[in-house]
């Protein structure tokens, strides 16, 4: 049996999403008193990024 | 009943495998990961937005991220026995496999409940993969159980907020937790499932849907009850007996 194919590059890019919504999530946590600012930002990153997430147009992303 | 199957196996021992097997085993892995995707489209659009504070929002958006991150982790283990799950990602929640992700969440006491009980049934089905006869999903369950376990009691924790505060509040939570609840159990399956049987048989399963569904009423039950809720009725509103 072999891999279904893009079965690498899609993990590898699924991965990298995962982990800039973590990243957005972890720079906003220890500012949601101080820095308004910086969490609005991160709070619309995540959004961009899951919207790619859910949009799921994996054939263009593995276009890249 | 034939003999249990009791080997474990890698990607590369299931082309050797019955068809049964590999049929099974392909079935598992997809419904698993429609229901890992299925969460965050019921809730990102609608509730990352309007959650009640910033820290809220934040949660909704890391629990979307490692639900993202389960589907991946499914879908990889998809793709190595040669089954492309890239299409779930965009499937129309109208399509989903089971029920409980076919609708839209709208309000903070849906998504709320949601954790408190549809996670909690996920944390159940991901269990019946611990110690199965497919090794490299058994290896990925600890990490992903230990983050559903967060997501059930941060749901756990909000519905018990909105039962305490009383009043309209613990009226309309009680309405969420009955919709709910039917659907949580309708998650087991059907009690005279062959299928079921054919799972437990090549170590795919470890429980019938019908103990599954029995412990999960026994945990969750005492659970709605200390929130001073009151349990709903198990016959009311179910697909599936």
């Amino acid at each position: 049996m072999t891999q279904a194919p893009n079965t690498q590059a899609l993990d590898e890019h699924m991965k990298e999403m995962v982990l800039a919504l973590h990243a957005a999530v972890n720079r906003a946590m220890p500012h949601l008193k101080d820095d308004p600012k910086l969490v609005d930002q991160a709070l619309r990153d995540c959004e961009e990024i899951l919207d790619v997430v859910l949009e799921g147009n994996v054939s263009e992303w593995l276009a890249r | 009943m034939d003999k249990p199957f009791t080997d474990k196996l890698e990607a590369s021992d299931v082309p050797k495998m019955e068809a049964e097997y590999q049929d099974l085993l392909k079935r598992v892995l997809a419904i698993q990961a429609d229901c890992e995707i299925g969460g965050p489209h019921l809730y990102v659009r609608t509730i990352l937005p309007t959650a009640p504070s910033k820290v809220d929002q934040l949660i909704v958006a890391r629990t979307a991220a490692e639900e993202a991150d389960h589907y991946r982790k499914v879908a990889r283990l998809a793709g190595e026995v040669g089954l492309d799950l890239s299409h779930i990602l965009s499937r129309p929640n109208q399509e989903r496999y089971v029920n409980a992700f076919r609708g839209t969440i709208t309000s903070w006491e849906e998504f709320a409940v949601f954790g408190f009980l549809i996670d909690r049934v996920g944390r159940y089905q991901l269990e019946e993969f611990i110690g199965c006869s497919f090794a490299p999903l058994d290896r990925i369950l600890p990490d992903v159980i230990v983050e559903e376990r967060a997501h059930i009691e941060y749901g756990q924790n909000k519905t018990a907020e909105f039962a305490a505060r009383g009043g309209a509040s613990k009226e309309k939570i009680q309405r969420v937790v009955n919709a709910w609840y039917a659907k949580a159990l309708d998650m087991f399956g059907n009690s005279n499932s062959r299928r079921s049987e054919r799972y437990r048989h090549w170590g795919l399963k470890r429980r019938t849907n019908t103990q599954a569904r029995q412990e999960y009423i026994r945990e969750v039950n005492p659970l709605i009850e200390a929130m001073g809720l009151s349990v709903p009725d198990p016959n009311v509103g179910r697909e599936f007996v």
